[in-house]
């Protein structure tokens, strides 16, 4: 009996002592994932957990402080620890659109490893709280309008909007005002924009990030009943980025199209212009990155991609971009030229009123005859850009010559209109030229592309000068206004063709009617 | 390459060949000829990645078209049977009924290629460059003249002569890469940085072997200190977000930083090679 009891103490202690390794995993596991960490991650996450490294200030949200256990991405309930597997899936993933890579080449076991070695940062709380099991997400009925149409009042109760704003696009009322557990200044999603979503893309991952919450950061965690109303919640959110699943994926252009316009084209304001001549467009989609290359750097930018639509008539060209953008900036200035140390990292960005949002889009301003262009970082002293800037505090646009970052001068000729507007979230600016400029880019030629690219400066996080999201150079088609239409060249190919071919067997039967070839 | 369709071509090219040796299948020189020029035009058309573009593939089909009707008349033999063959084949009456799928076939093949030539939405240019352009035998770097012939970089010797030392400038080059290169190049070194995906062409991976394992020490440094903008015009210069970093880095941080790009990917600048 005695025997028996002590038996059974020690099956349980052992499958305490098992349950404990499955949690912190053993020892080899652990100096493992030391290993590995030590030589992958402390450059941002540090040595001690506690991101205290060399690479913290240069991201946001800046690098994770193990010590403190808050995890974000989690099955598991708001407040609780991640389980093994919602560590590795983050490190395996990463976090999209974050200083956070996603690191596939690890195998099952090195991402255990290392799961286990980021718990020992805060080793006593995940001995204690660290076996809460998932949360059972059933999986989602098929999409339906009906249901997105439920959601949208399920998003207004909760008021998602607050936060995530009226179309989604991350600039709800409180939006500027939001910093996480560690005081940092950050911002809600862009709904609109499913590839960025950290937690995941599909309607299962949408439903677990609002039920968990993101812990550490103001993102809230919601129990929503019914559960239809949960999923209607999941279908609206869905929607906000396009009912397919091919937006899970970013989808950008490889060039944009100008598509020909009949008749004159008079702007009165952003709002009619839409809707007359910008209705049936081509729009192509842009990823703006940070400007790294020279100083000044923008390691953070606050824009992340940006559209074009473009109209052409015998006349003019109009160019309409649009970006989302947390908070419109129209006080203040902006100057795309103003000289900025290498690198300082700015206070938090509290700075309304100072630097105003801007705008420009530029070309080489001469062709240069071949494929070579001006330098990507406005121009060289050889080929210089036009820029048409925007300064979104006046209602004039500007025509900048542009020789490099410290040779920015105003164009002779300032031919340029520009209209804009900030609707829930988003800006959108057009600008209106002649298409043949003496001494400036011309359009006067049909079916070419013409080299095209963008920057943009958001004036709430302090973008000025060489602080700046920016896009790399990309085309612009000039479309033929008359477009021919095929059927012509094709019945009279067709019929040369027969006609030819009509003639040799003709000339060969004449010629051996006789039959002796 | 597209080892698929290369594949697919080569079995059905040695098919025929077999079957014809064989005597199960009888194809006469203009048999074999068409043969041969569709081989190649699939070749060209899915074989190679990226594709070429059709003006391209219309060229090369020209000339191997010129290089068949010479190889056909270099044979008076072949000359004849082809003729033979050729006239057979419209003056038959068994042939009537592939005759007349020719004569309508045929333009209607070229008038769909016209409507699909005119309805194709336009491509935008493509520019091609060279992704490891010869360096130039010195650069000045804040005044002083680096030679990229003979200087080497001079803390590479402390790897063996003093470890304490070298590991010192590993950790500097690592906060100077993480301080810099990290956005574009990538946390894993393998081009897959933060912003990589709003540069073309792409930030190098370094994990590729083909990049700094084949490069000496003095080669980086001089794309390192002078980025884009120092490269020569087939290099594309305009094009290529890579800072130049003589405006950023000391000279020390530079070599720091080359020498933890090798440590960090385990890999061996290529040696000197000897003076001859
Ligand atoms: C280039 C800097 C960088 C490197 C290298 C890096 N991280 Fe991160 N990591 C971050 C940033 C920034 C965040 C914060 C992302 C956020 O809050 O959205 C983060 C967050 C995390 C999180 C938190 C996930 C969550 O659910 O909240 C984990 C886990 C993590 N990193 C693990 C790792 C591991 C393991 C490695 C090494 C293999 C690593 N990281 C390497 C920058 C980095
Ligand atoms: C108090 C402000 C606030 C409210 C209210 C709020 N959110 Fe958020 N939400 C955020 C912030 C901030 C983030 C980004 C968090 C981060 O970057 O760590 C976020 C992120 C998200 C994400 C993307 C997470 C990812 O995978 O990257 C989704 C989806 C989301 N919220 C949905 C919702 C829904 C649905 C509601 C309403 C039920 C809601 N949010 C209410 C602030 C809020
Ligand atoms: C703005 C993005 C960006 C940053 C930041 C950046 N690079 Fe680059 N780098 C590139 C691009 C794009 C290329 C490929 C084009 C080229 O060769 O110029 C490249 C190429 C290189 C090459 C040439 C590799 C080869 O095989 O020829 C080296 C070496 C290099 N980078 C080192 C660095 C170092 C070291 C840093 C940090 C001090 C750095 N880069 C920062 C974008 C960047």
């Amino acid at each position: 009996m005695r025997n028996l009891i002590i038996f059974a103490i020690l099956c349980l202690a052992l499958t305490q002592l098992n349950a404990q390794q499955n949690i912190m995993g053993s020892d080899a596991q652990r100096a493992a994932g030391k290993v590995i960490y030590d030589d992958k991650c402390a450059q941002c996450h540090g040595y001690e957990g506690d991101a205290a490294s060399v690479a913290k200030t240069y991201f946001r949200p800046q690098p994770r402080d193990f010590t403190a256990a808050t995890y974000k991405f989690r099955s598991t309930p708001n407040g609780e620890l991640p389980t093994t597997e919602d560590i590795k899936r983050s490190i395996r993933l990463g976090m999209p659109y974050t200083g956070m890579p996603a690191w596939p080449e690890f195998s099952d076991q090195e991402l255990t490893n290392l799961a286990y070695y980021l718990k020992t940062f805060a080793q006593d709380v995940f001995e204690e709280y660290g076996s809460t099991p998932s949360i059972d997400l059933q999986s989602p009925p098929a999409y339906s309008d009906a249901s997105r149409d439920r959601g949208r009042m399920v998003y207004e109760e909760n008021q998602c909007l607050d936060c995530h704003g009226e179309y989604g696009r991350g600039d709800g009322k409180s939006a500027p005002t939001l910093v996480d557990q560690w005081n940092e200044p950050i911002r809600p999603a862009d709904l609109t924009k499913r590839w960025t979503y950290r937690g995941g893309a599909t309607r299962t991952d949408i439903a677990r990030t609002f039920i968990t919450g993101l812990d550490g950061s103001p993102m809230p965690s919601y129990s929503i009943e019914p559960i239809e109303d949960q999923w209607a919640l999941v279908d609206y959110v869905y929607s906000l980025g396009g009912t397919d699943d091919k937006y899970n994926e970013a989808n950008y252009s490889v060039a944009a199209f100008a598509t020909p316009y009949k008749g004159d084209i008079v702007i009165q304001d952003v709002a009619s212009a839409k809707q007359t001549y910008f209705q049936n467009t081509e729009v192509s989609t842009f990823p703006v990155v940070g400007q790294v290359v020279e100083p000044g750097r923008a390691f953070f930018p606050g824009v992340n991609s940006i559209n074009i639509q473009t109209i052409v008539n015998e006349d003019d060209i109009a160019i309409m971009l649009t970006w989302h953008d947390m908070s419109a900036e129209t006080s203040g200035g902006n100057d795309p030229s103003v000289e900025l140390p290498i690198y300082t990292p700015d206070s938090p960005p509290d700075t309304m009123g100072q630097y105003s949002d801007a705008v420009a889009v530029f070309f080489p301003t001469q062709e240069s005859g071949g494929p070579e262009k001006p330098y990507l970082m406005f121009g060289d002293s050889k080929l210089s850009v036009d820029l048409w800037y925007s300064d979104l505090s006046k209602s004039e646009a500007q025509v900048i010559v542009g020789k490099g970052i410290k040779s920015m001068e105003p164009a002779a000729e300032q031919n340029l209109q520009t209209w804009s507007e900030y609707d829930n979230g988003q800006w959108t600016v057009i600008f209106q030229r002649k298409r043949v400029q003496e001494g400036a880019v011309s359009f006067d030629q049909e079916d070419v592309f013409v080299p095209i690219a963008f920057t943009v400066w958001d004036g709430y996080n302090k973008e000025r000068g060489n602080k700046r999201g920016m896009t790399s150079w990309y085309s612009i088609h000039i479309p033929t206004l008359q477009k021919p239409s095929p059927v012509g060249p094709m019945v009279e190919t067709g019929f040369w063709t027969f006609l030819v071919l009509g003639l040799i067997v003709a000339g060969v039967k004449l010629r051996y009617r006789n039959g002796d070839a | 390459m597209n080892i698929v369709p290369v594949a697919i071509i080569v079995l059905v090219m040695v098919a025929f060949s077999q079957l014809s040796k064989r005597n199960i299948l009888r194809l006469n020189v203009v048999a074999w000829m068409v043969i041969w020029w569709l081989a190649i035009y699939f070749a060209l058309s899915y074989g190679i990645n990226p594709p070429l573009p059709a003006s391209i593939i219309g060229m090369f089909m020209f000339i191997v078209s010129l290089a068949l009707a010479a190889y056909l008349t270099t044979s008076t033999d072949d000359m004849e049977a082809a003729k033979s063959a050729f006239v057979n084949f419209i003056i038959n009456p068994r042939y009537a009924l592939p005759l007349i799928l020719v004569m309508i076939g045929l333009p209607v093949v070229s008038a769909y290629n016209v409507y699909s030539d005119m309805t194709q939405p336009p491509q935008p240019p493509l520019s091609t460059r060279t992704i490891h352009p010869p360096p130039p035998p010195s650069i000045t770097f804040k005044g002083k003249t680096i030679d990229l012939i003979e200087d080497e970089n001079p803390y590479r010797a402390l790897k063996t002569d003093n470890p304490a030392e070298f590991a010192k400038h590993v950790e500097n080059g690592r906060r100077v890469y993480f301080q810099n290169c990290v956005y574009c190049h990538g946390d894993n070194m393998a081009g897959r940085g933060i912003f990589a995906h709003g540069f073309d062409p792409i930030p190098a991976n370094f994990r590729d072997p083909t990049t700094i394992a084949m490069l000496q020490e003095t080669y980086l440094f001089w794309r390192i200190a002078k980025g884009g903008p120092g490269l020569p015009a087939e290099a594309t210069p305009w094009l290529s977000a890579m800072p130049a970093w003589e405006k950023f880095l000391s000279e020390e941080e530079i070599w720091d930083v080359i020498i933890f790009m090798y440590e960090f990917t385990n890999q061996e600048p290529r040696a000197k090679e000897e003076l001859h």
